[in-house]
């Protein structure tokens, strides 16, 4: 043991890697107890008590219902439009394209650039920011999700063009094929699983995002959510939230299930399909596609007209205040390095506590199954309660701050990073496992040394990804006085101190955009260092899509050292 | 002493058919047992059940005379005498050669030596032991597994095998995916180390590879067709062992 206790023999294998955010716990374990102001514990206990026995009031559950409706009905039309919208702006700014059809590249990057901006402002800024000018309309939450989910499908489709092998489109084009049909036929096909799989991703953080709007007062079963929370009607506000919970489940169920059908690349890890099943499942899926768009053109325009979206509303200003003289002094004099400061440490913390408690709370349940199961509960219900809401709750026991907001934001990110990784536990080989468990080793251990080494890098990959997203997240969890960029933000959006909120946004985007850059270098560095193992490998040669899915191409990782962003 | 394993009347039913039907088998301590059938026969599940990753249906398993434990702690320490040589290995590819080879000891290590495994090089000089015992380079200790050739894993899972300190070998076609010289060099070895006190249930898919074994087990269509001292063993019987199916694949 002495001689292995030499420091450079020290190396912390991937096991431990995934493990060691959670270290975050033990400096919160000591500060946690200075933040109680416990005033609420009685208040917590009804919370949860109430979830044991709803409210089934007629009344309650219709309003619920036509809450869940038009929540849903927002998100379908958000990330519908987003979807058109972004793959057109994708193709539109893939390299490949230009270069086929007008021998150009730079068009494709100037694109690209422009893009940049609208997806990397959190959805919910947009959202308030059109509900300012425009006044509460129904088209508002829809465009607030469109706006910047389009940029982010935009930048998955270019980086899934750019990434896509182009042999066979240089031999069309050299049999003399006319550009648009050569690029069809060759680019097609191989696009499409990365787009359907992405594309149902999508859907989830729209459902995610409809309610986070409607907690900020855009409608739907977010608002109802939060006004029951706030008037302590904890009945009524369960009725809802178990609701949204048997929507959500439904629908990642349904994604899953068409996933698995059409072979599409999965999130930690893929199947191995032999190629001519692969091919002969693309067909299927391209014509089930193809139903499923015509059954979704008129269901949107049936929902539109519902909710009475009218894209006109969009050129329709409300009055608004006079804007006045700019006071790009007191601009100045906010305390800028404390709000970058604070914003960053709420995402170190936040991410940190996500991407760590996740294998942790794995590795405590494993020995019983009832336990994983709890967790699979515990972790969906974190994955569709917006993080203010648990902010929210946080302070009835909790003051105010950076930490209530980091444990809100935490609990969120650890819903997804949670289902996530146990996807991931469940789709590597279980051999590894087995084995040792067979030598005796006990589940625990059986988990720690079998599976998180095979799921390690890819997780830790998709764990940077999410921090990136967590940055963005933080203006999020901004009305719990979190003192970053987020709080002042949403004061100065509220409070239309246009400079100020300029100045905001810029210095937002930009360190959005920084963080962006960061965690797309540790994704790289991380998934493209070493010798993948067989099951990674499959996922490293895979099509890149967005950072959502663990395995990132590493033919794309070349090609776009960019990554995109996304919101939740 | 008692009997490293005894299986009483296994019976494992399948989709097809019962993937096992009646099969009793005692090993003792020292016996070299080669266990041939072709594909299909059942000797996978054979050895599936014999190390506990599968309960069967019917019948009895015995490890040193005594049952499944109930108790999780009891258990694991039964299955720590319990050594599985898979045919696909099952070495844990991220980790380094010696992370694997300590892999075998967590059932016997506390908690925190467990853990510091993957932060530290821990027990050094029993793995250069178990290294040499199967012919491996000392530097390749501090290798990951991921960027061995497929000979060199192979020798790494026997010298996992060799660090469990197992009182009963099971072997599932380690053979099966090498030529005939590599092949018989490997069965030399594994022969070599698994001496007494341990017993060896050996999967075989070739009958031409006997030498070495005490006994021979003839399985066909989950059924126990022969269990034989080695020198007993006639074409006649391996003839009636793979009527019907080819062997030229090893």
């Amino acid at each position: 043991m002495a001689e292995a206790l030499r420091w450079r023999s020290i190396s912390l294998a991937l096991p431990l890697c995934i493990l060691l955010p959670a270290l975050v716990l033990v400096p919160l374990a000591f500060i946690l107890p200075s933040q109680v102001h416990g005033g609420g514990v009685d208040l917590i206990g009804r919370f949860f008590l109430a979830a044991l026995h709803p409210s089934f009031d007629p009344m309650v559950v219709n309003s619920a219902l036509s809450g869940l409706a038009v929540t849903l009905a927002m998100a379908v039309l958000g990330w519908a439009i987003s979807l058109l919208g972004g793959i057109l702006l994708g193709l539109a700014s893939s390299r490949i394209l230009w270069s086929t059809t007008a021998g150009l590249g730079w068009p494709a990057t100037g694109i690209r650039r422009l893009l940049a901006l609208p997806r990397s402002i959190h959805e919910l800024l947009w959202g308030l920011a059109l509900l300012q000018l425009l006044g509460l309309r129904p088209v508002v939450a829809v465009a607030a999700i469109a706006i910047p989910y389009s940029a982010l499908v935009a930048r998955v489709v270019a980086d899934l063009v750019d990434g896509l092998e182009t042999t066979r489109l240089d031999a069309l084009r050299s049999a003399g094929a006319p550009a648009p049909v050569a690029l069809l036929t060759a680019l097609g096909p191989p696009l499409l699983p990365g787009l359907m799989s992405y594309g149902g991703y999508r859907l989830e953080c729209a459902l995610r995002s409809a309610t986070l709007l409607g907690v900020f007062g855009l409608g739907g079963l977010g608002t109802e959510l939060r006004l029951t929370l706030q008037s302590l009607q904890f009945r009524e506000l369960w009725i809802g939230l178990w609701l949204l919970f048997a929507a959500m489940l439904l629908l990642e169920g349904a994604l899953a299930a068409l996933r698995r059908r059409w072979l599409t690349p999965r999130r930690l890890s893929l199947p191995e399909p032999v190629v001519t099943r692969q091919e002969r499942r693309l067909e299927l899926a391209g014509q089930e596609m193809l139903l499923l768009v015509l059954v979704l053109l008129p269901l949107c325009w049936v929902l539109a007209s519902r909710l009475e979206v009218r894209l006109g509303d969009l050129t329709r200003l409300q009055p608004l205040p006079p804007f006045g003289v700019p006071q790009w002094q007191q601009v100045l004099d906010l305390p800028w390095p404390l709000l970058v400061g604070n914003t960053i440490l709420l995402t170190f913390l936040s991410a940190a506590l996500a991407i760590g408690v996740a294998p942790l709370s794995l590795l405590v349940a494993a020995p019983w199954p009832a336990a994983r199961w709890l967790l699979r509960m515990g972790w969906a219900l974190g994955r569709l309660w917006p993080p203010p809401l648990t902010a929210l709750l946080l302070m009835f026991v909790l003051q105010p701050g950076l930490l209530t907001a980091a444990l809100a934001l935490g609990f969120h990110n650890l819903g997804i990073l949670g289902r996530l990784l146990l996807e991931g536990v469940e789709e590597v080989p279980s051999g590894p496992r087995e084995a040792l468990e067979r030598m005796g080793s006990g589940s625990r251990l059986g988990l720690l040394y079998g599976s998180f080494s095979a799921v390690a890098r890819s997780y830790l990959a998709y764990g940077a990804y999410r921090a990136d997203v967590m940055l963005r997240e933080t203006v999020v969890v901004g009305l719990v006085g979190a003192t970053g960029l987020g709080s002042l933000l949403l004061e100065s959006l509220t409070a239309f101190a246009w400079d100020q909120l300029l100045a905001l946004v810029v210095v937002y985007a930009t360190l959005t955009l920084l963080g962006e850059e960061l965690s797309d270098r540790l994704r790289h560095r991380l998934l493209g260092s070493t010798r993948a193992p067989h099951h990674l490998s499959k996922v490293l040669t895979d099509v890149s899509v967005d950072g959502f899915k663990m395995g990132e191409s590493a033919q794309s990782a070349r090609v776009s050292p960019e990554r995109p962003a996304t919101s939740p | 002493m008692e009997p490293r394993l005894i299986l009483e009347t296994i019976t494992v039913p399948g989709r097809g058919g019962p993937r096992l039907q009646g099969v009793s088998l005692v090993l003792r301590p020292g016996e070299r047992v080669a266990l041939l059938g072709s594909s299909g026969a059942g000797k996978s599940t054979l050895l599936s059940v014999a190390n506990g990753l599968l309960p069967p249906q019917v019948g009895r398993v015995l490890w040193d005379g005594q049952p499944p434990a109930s108790s999780r702690r009891r258990r694991r320490h039964q299955q720590a005498r319990i050594g599985t040589l898979w045919q696909e290995l099952r070495l844990i590819e991220e980790l380094t050669v010696q992370q694997n080879l300590n892999a075998a000891r967590l059932a016997h290590w506390p908690w925190y030596r467990a853990w510091l495994n993957l932060l530290l090089p821990l027990d050094t000089p029993a793995n250069l032991e178990a290294l040499a015992q199967v012919d491996l380079e000392p530097h390749l200790l501090a290798a990951p597994v991921a960027a061995l050739s497929g000979g060199q894993r192979q020798r790494v899972a026997i010298a996992r095998l060799l660090r469990q300190d197992a009182s009963l070998w099971l072997l599932d076609e380690p053979l099966a995916s090498l030529d005939p010289r590599r092949a018989r060099d490997v069965l030399h070895l594994i022969l070599g180390l698994g001496e007494a006190p341990r017993a060896l249930l050996f999967s075989l898919h070739r009958p031409d590879l006997l030498e070495g074994f005490d006994r021979v087990v003839g399985l066909r269509q989950g059924r126990l067709c022969f269990d034989l001292p080695a020198a007993a063993v006639q074409q006649t019987h391996l003839r009636e062992l793979y009527a019907g199916s080819d062997t030229s694949n090893g």
